[in-house]
């Protein structure tokens, strides 16, 4: 039967896929993406490294793997205790953003329908700018309000511009306006407060991994680790939503719960993210584009994704820490210094999508 | 045209001479309110009485140092921003053009925030010529994105360049107030858009800006009627497009910069008005454009007074009520299938 079943498995072998075998189990890999993520991976790891080489004062690379393996060395406190953990944070909220971005723009099927455009980022803003000058400034409890508001946005998005179907113009058109409204929210919230929390506030909306700790990675890795299931889940689902209406209906797929389900994966993520480092602007409308430029998959990567995403946090807070040293800027500055240039020239190219 | 005597033609204009009263009805009414209504209600007698008389009662003060230069600004604000957008919905024939919606208002706010921190100009005559920069940078920016590539200036496109520029700008100015802790302060009670704590030079400052900007707008009226027949046919007509473009889009910027650097960027007064007028008297904009400059300060004023009444005592600036009351007006436009994809 094996071999036989074989001979099938690799005759029918789409173009491009390569076939691995695991013990018992077999798995078409595709090889481009396969690829691609081993590239970025390897980018990933030479980018960590210089990110824990450069700064104040800068680390010889040799001292940095030293401090990651645990052996002493003299700069255990600048490499361990300050950049180790921002970089984790960095990571974790850059896939995050990478995942969540590459989840939504899939079901909507436009590149636009990023958490940043459609007001989910300004609804994780609004709530938390809000808390935060009523004095709730505890990391217990702001993450949960940037949750609910990013969750409550999308919400109120996606139900005003259901009118018996979701057509992805209207949705974006919505997603704007109430992005201007929530964004308008904030500015209010900013006044109410003393100057201080309006500095603080400032730079958390901006999107910054400045004096991110430990304390902040923890959670966040944890909440990360309990949705793996979900996005486990979305891998294979996004296969189904990406076919046509009718094809997938004949096969049973319950596509409206299918469609929510990512979503609300994609906005949960979104939100978790925000929560800790500020809404870092178009980190989860590039990071899927860019990383299905790279493997020509006809649905969005999100392996690959999420390594494009933390790639590009991670360049982004570098420059932000180096460009102007002493002063260090929020990385959201940089991500949207060369995020909307991008989005423009989606816009020129046409590429913007008009149904769903 | 001239034969203007047909019945229906009689009718309609009736009908338009009867709306326009009463929008002045409703304009003077908001404004009594606006110099009643607040933290200290005062008789509208006794307004009245400080207006005409004087006095140095604690509401004679009131109402000369608070009330009126708050009103005045309300009004020259709100007809700035209704043409603005009506200039702005006719040349680029698009129903959601606004100048907040199309980055416009932004650029004005960087414009503004540059001055601040780097020229340290804190007075609005100093500043308001920033705006104008930025407001004109803006608008030329996102016209040029929406308008390249395939299918010209669609109003998807040009509010997706909109978001774009509001992003790029909003990055800018973080990049500034991150820089220079002490822009933050001053800077923060004016972006939120509120016509509240304004000095009342102000209203010296910004009525010549506001009249150059309504007589470009107004010059233009007749070409903007034969663009809403689409290009060719305004050409036929013999309207010289480019040139109603350009001068009824300097109109545009000019009363966008100064509003904006009068009371910050207030949002959707610039949307929602302009439809709201063309409802009422049709769409010719020899009528439309005073009707929205009519109706502009009634919302505006209308969104400052409930803003100082629903949360006593502390207020809620105008530039948040208008957003949350237009939010619901765009989500009825593009549900209404008004924008075409």
């Amino acid at each position: 039967m094996t071999a036989s079943s074989a001979a099938t498995a690799v005759g029918m072998r789409p173009a491009g896929y390569a076939l691995v075998r695991l013990g018992q189990g077999r798995f078409l890999l595709h090889r481009r993406a396969a690829v691609a993520a081993g590239v970025l991976t390897l980018a990933l790891a030479t980018v960590c490294v210089a990110y824990l080489c450069v700064g104040e004062s800068n680390v010889p690379p040799a001292d940095v793997l030293k401090v990651l393996f645990g052996q002493p060395s003299a700069n255990e406190l600048v490499v361990g205790t300050l950049r180790l953990p921002r970089m984790t944070v960095g990571l974790l909220i850059g896939a995050a953003f990478g995942i969540a971005g590459a989840l939504i723009q899939t079901v909507a099927r436009n590149p636009l329908a990023s958490p940043d455009i459609i007001g989910i980022s300004q609804g994780a803003s609004a709530l938390t700018v809000g808390a935060m000058t009523f004095g709730i400034t505890s990391y217990a409890v702001l993450p949960y309000l940037s949750i609910a508001g990013g969750i409550l946005a999308a919400a109120l998005v996606y139900a005003f511009a259901w009118r018996g179907g979701l057509h992805a113009t209207r949705f974006v058109l919505i997603g704007i306006g109430f992005a201007i409204a929530l964004r308008s929210v904030t500015h209010l919230f900013l006044t109410k407060g003393d100057y201080l929390v309006a500095q603080q506030a400032q730079i958390w909306m901006t999107g910054s991994l400045n004096g991110r700790g430990w304390d902040e990675a923890a959670p966040l890795a944890w909440a990360l680790l309990l949705l793996l299931p979900a996005v486990l889940w979305a891998a294979r689902a996004q296969r189904t939503v990406s076919m046509d209406d009718d094809t997938a209906t004949a096969l049973g797929v319950r596509l409206g719960r299918v469609r929510l389900g990512l979503v609300l994966t994609g906005v949960v993520l979104a939100s978790v993210a925000t929560a800790t480092a500020g809404p870092v602007d178009f980190v989860a409308l590039l990071a899927p584009q860019i990383a299905r430029r790279m493997t020509r998959t006809a649905q969005i990567p999100l392996l690959c994704s999420a390594l494009m995403g933390a790639l590009i946090v991670v360049v982004a807070d570098l420059l932000a820490r180096r460009l102007l040293s002493p002063t260090e800027l929020p990385v959201g500055v940089l991500t949207a210094a060369v995020g909307a240039p991008y989005l423009i020239w989606l816009i020129i190219k046409g590429r913007t999508g008009g149904k769903a | 045209m001239r034969a203007a005597t047909s019945p229906t033609t009689r009718a309609l204009v009736t009908r338009r001479i009867g709306w326009t009263a009463a929008a002045v009805a409703a304009l003077l009414l908001s404004v009594l309110l606006s110099l009643t209504v607040g933290a200290r209600s005062i008789a509208p007698a006794e307004v009245f009485d400080v207006l005409l008389h004087g006095g140095h009662s604690d509401a004679a003060e009131i109402v000369r140092t608070m009330r009126v230069p708050r009103t005045l600004i309300g009004l020259m604000v709100g007809v700035a921003l209704a043409l603005a957008g009506t200039a702005l919905q006719g040349i680029t024939r698009n129903p959601i053009a606004d100048p907040g919606i199309l980055g416009i208002s932004q650029g004005a706010s960087v414009g503004v925030v540059l001055a601040i921190a780097f020229a340290g100009i804190h007075s609005l005559s100093g500043y308001v010529w920033f705006a104008f920069a930025g407001a004109a940078l803006a608008s030329v920016a996102v016209y040029a994105i929406a308008a390249s590539g395939r299918g010209g200036a669609t109003p998807v496109k040009l509010a997706l360049g909109g978001a774009a520029i509001n992003a790029l700008l909003t990055s800018v100015t973080m990049a500034v107030l991150t820089t220079k802790a002490a822009a933050l302060d001053e800077f923060r009670f004016w972006q939120v858009g509120s016509v509240a704590g304004r000095d009342a030079e102000v209203v010296g400052q910004i009525w010549p800006f506001l009249l150059a900007g309504t007589v470009l707008v107004l010059s233009v009226a007749r070409g903007l009627d034969a663009l809403a027949l689409g290009e060719d046919v305004a050409k036929g007509l013999g309207q010289n497009v480019a040139t109603v473009r350009i001068t009824a889009g300097i109109g545009a910027t000019i009363l966008t910069g100064a509003g904006v650097a009068a009371a910050g960027p207030i949002a959707f007064v610039g949307l929602a008005v302009p439809h709201i007028a063309r409802a009422i008297v049709g769409s010719d904009h020899r009528w439309v454009l005073p009707m929205a400059a009519l109706t502009g300060p009634v919302m505006l004023l209308v969104s400052d007074v409930a803003g100082r009444i629903v949360f006593p005592p502390s207020e809620v600036p105008a530039g948040v009520m208008t957003a949350l009351i237009g939010v619901p007006f765009l989500v009825a436009l593009v549900r209404r299938k008004a924008v075409p994809a």
